[in-house]
């Protein structure tokens, strides 16, 4: 062989020696390099987190039932919404999505062994348990009190326990970035051969536009909150007005981060609506590049549009104007993606698999979202609104209509590829229903309040229901409708562990699905692919056969669609 | 045979052949790494970054700059120290650039000549800032002036010290064999960090020196 002109194909014919597993149950579980169990890392303990995080909203659900406040102080309604949203974003949503989904399912997609950096993201594993310790340690010391976003001045008076919040994220930021650097970096250089960029499925186009903004706007996050920790722990007067200082410096700087924050959590929810959408309609996915270039499109857009958080802050008139079209543009490629959708599973045969389900209720539910936001992009209409529940409800249907759903779509779909068992499908089903009108009680009702103008962040709201009786009917309808929500959480935790044991065996494919991983047995191997497999064209066209050479199994191995689950003879164009 | 390729070869193609020839998990990797060390340095591009939009922030939408504290207006930076400190900088940037060229020339003495120039010229850099930081005259608490200034400074000291640090431990390496004639990469990204340092240094000596 002549070295000097080693293809992408030789090079990794030259690293096909497999290392041993390793041995010893720190080596494998703990600190484990593995991409699958680092995986699996992050959705334990981000399922953990989000059990404290859901039961701070429950309390504050319940505070609200009185419009006097029912069960605690001002104080501690304060830090309960600040630590669940703290606590929601970073240690659970992005975590979750990128972490567990990312971590477990792009490196099997693209046909590599790992990641790029196997060292580095058992590193952004760990800072995680790290970081959730300092989150939650703050609540010795008072906790945060001035919301997710801890604006100063008013985040400055929590003393010790502001300062350690600012620790938490920063930290958790460093996890993020190390992340995303990983992540462009194994996308970029350690596809299989014949997979060209536009041959990528498409959860792997939205692992790269949310790792490109994970790289990017992460540390822009971290600048802004260790600058106020510098500001909290040696008094320097970054944010101090009577010092030259400006509160409006650290708002720029905390949402040129955390508007690109709500699309990390929202890209990869699209690219896992992208996989299940196509797999469970039969048919190939509607406007692949269309997709896949809206994905990127919006990763970049997101950079240039947050100043719509601030529009009651002050900032200059002629700012406002061109961040309002700017916002209203990125609705742009969003739209592209939701009418895909729609076209993919139009005429197509769909299978109503909890999967699927999760997929068709994220069409509402993050539509709904959508239009909301398109409400508040407009300035006069956002000066209106900004300070009421009806930015907590378009933000709930975003982020758990949206992200969330998305999450939830993915455990079923890839649950029987993480463990070689199905989950319960009966149980992730009816966790369904309970999860879908569970959101849509709980946030609907927020709209019309919050145009009426019932204030957010308050722990209580007499006066507003002096004004408006029926807002005490309709905080209780909220309240009664959010633990529907926790009820489907619960049973999903239920179902991942009782599978575990019970499922059904899954097969190497259960759906009938075409992308990589598919490819492999259920559970992965610890090498994924003892063969670098060949990719010859994008993985949806359900009329012909796999793309793929050089597999590990024999492609006619593979069994049909619901042969495990439910009777369907025939996908479509297969065989007929 | 692909080194005994390279033998016939003389100065940049040999250089080109080492490279290239070089056995294929080590070039993949190498590749791999490469990029992953660029991202990194555009990550930490972004770090400085946005404390200078902290810092061009808070100077355009101050009534006065330099500030005022206690009635008295604060005192400019002294440029003509600061550009001396500067040039010790960029030489460091120039004698690192000679290290490599001179490893890659497969010249091991000459490398540790240049490499200990550069760690020189390094550690005379954090000296001057020293000095600078004892004679600003202002203080990191009292003003935004002082507050981007000391952050912004420090933050690139810190780098410059981590720099000193790293080049170090190359050097060390270096001499122990961990790297050959083909086989370098560690010494790449030390170059790459180091002048990427520089180039930041650039910019910060701009807005708070000339500006």
């Amino acid at each position: 062989m002549q070295a000097g002109t080693s293809t992408t194909h030789e090079a990794h014919d030259a690293h096909d020696h497999i290392h041993p597993p390793p041995e010893g149950f720190v080596r494998k579980y703990v600190f484990s390099l593995d991409h699958k169990v680092i995986g699996f890392q992050y959705f334990f303990t981000g399922l953990l987190i989000m059990f404290i995080a859901g039961s701070f909203a429950e309390l504050v659900r319940l505070q609200l039932t009185d419009p006097n406040g029912a069960i605690m102080s001002h104080t501690a309604y304060n830090e309960m919404f600040s630590m669940h949203g703290t606590a929601m974003v970073w240690l659970v949503l992005i975590p979750l999505v990128t972490g567990a989904l990312g971590n477990f399912v792009m490196p099997l997609q693209i046909g590599a062994r790992d990641v790029a950096f196997p060292w580095l993201n058992m590193a952004s594993f760990w800072i995680l348990p790290v970081a959730a310790l300092i989150l939650f340690s703050s609540m010795l010391w008072g906790g945060p009190h001035a919301g997710w976003t801890e604006y100063p001045p008013i985040s400055l008076a929590d003393g010790t326990a502001g300062a350690l919040w600012c620790l938490a994220i920063f930290t958790i930021g460093i996890s993020s970035t190390m992340t995303g650097l990983n992540f462009m970096v194994t996308i970029m250089k350690m596809r299989a051969p014949g997979m060209t960029w536009t041959r990528m499925p498409l959860f792997i186009w939205a692992t790269f536009a949310t790792a490109l903004m994970n790289m990017v706007a992460t540390v822009a996050l971290s600048v802004a909150v260790g600058a106020l920790f510098l500001e909290h722990v040696f008094s320097v007067p970054f944010f101090d007005p009577a010092r030259g200082g400006s509160v409006v410096l650290y708002q720029h700087m905390f949402w040129f981060y955390s508007h690109p924050a709500v699309y990390i959590f929202i890209i990869p929810a699209f690219g896992v609506v992208s996989e299940v959408l196509p797999t469970f309609a039969r048919k190939p996915i509607f406007g692949y590049k269309m997709i896949a270039f809206s994905s990127m499109a919006i990763s970049i857009l997101a950079f240039t549009v947050w100043m719509h958080h601030m529009f009651p802050s002050g900032i200059a008139p002629w700012l406002q104007l061109p961040f309002m079209i700017l916002t209203y543009a990125i609705g742009i490629p969003t739209g592209i993606k939701i009418f895909s959708w729609m076209a993919t599973i139009w005429g197509g045969r769909i299978h109503f698999t909890s999967s699927m389900l999760y997929a068709l209720g994220f069409l509402i539910t993050f539509t709904f979202g959508g239009l909301s936001g398109i409400f508040l992009a407009s300035v006069p209409v956002d000066l209106h609104m900004h300070g009421t529940v009806f930015v907590v409800g378009h933000f709930h249907y975003v982020v758990a209509g949206g992200a969330v759903m998305g999450f939830l779509a993915a455990v079923p779909y890839w649950y029987p590829k993480a463990t070689g068992r199905m989950l319960n499908e009966r149980l992730a089903q009816l966790g369904f229903w309970l999860f879908f009108i569970g959101l849509n009680g709980t946030f609907l009702p927020m709209h019309w309040l919050g145009l009426e103008g019932m204030p957010r962040r308050t722990a209580t709201y007499a006066g507003f229901a002096k004004a408006f009786p029926d807002a005490v009917f309709w905080n209780q309808f909220e309240t009664a409708f959010s633990f529907l929500m926790a009820a489907a959480i619960g049973l999903l935790a239920f179902n991942v562990i009782w599978s575990l044991r019970h499922g059904t065996l899954a097969g190497i494919n259960p759906w009938g699905a075409r992308t990589l991983e598919w490819t492999i047995s259920s559970p992965p191997p610890y090498y994924n692919f003892k063969k670098i497999p060949q990719v010859f064209d994008r993985p949806y066209n359900f009329d012909q056969p796999l793309p793929y050479r050089n597999t590990d199994n024999e492609l006619d191995e593979f069994p049909e669609f619901g042969r495990v689950l439910m009777p369907i003879p025939q996908p479509v164009g297969a065989g007929a | 045979m692909a080194a005994a390729a390279a033998q016939h070869l003389s100065g940049h193609d040999a250089i080109a052949a080492r490279y290239r020839d070089v056995d294929p998990v080590y070039g993949e990797t190498r590749d791999i790494r490469l990029l992953g060390f660029v991202f990194f340095l555009l990550s930490d591009c972004i770090l400085f970054s946005s404390f200078i939009f902290a810092y061009v922030y808070l100077r355009i939408s101050a009534p006065a700059w330099p500030p005022f504290l206690g009635g008295h207006q604060l005192p400019w930076f002294d440029t003509s120290f600061a550009a001396m400190n500067s040039i010790v900088l960029f030489g460091s940037g120039v004698t690192m650039h000679f290290a490599l060229e001179n490893w890659k020339h497969l010249n091991k003495a000459k490398f540790n000549g240049w490499l200990i120039a550069t760690i020189v010229l390094g550690i005379g850099f954090l000296l001057g800032q020293a000095h600078e930081y004892s004679v600003v005259g202002i203080s990191w608490t009292g003003t935004t002036m002082g507050a981007s200034f000391f952050t912004l400074t420090g933050m690139h000291g810190f780098h410059v010290f981590a720099g000193v640090c790293y080049l170090t431990i190359l050097g060390l390496q270096a001499n122990r064999g961990t790297y050959t004639g083909s086989k370098y990469f560690g010494l790449t990204a030390g170059t790459l960090y180091w002048h990427f340092v520089d180039v930041i240094w650039v910019f910060l000596f701009f807005l708070f020196y000339i500006w």
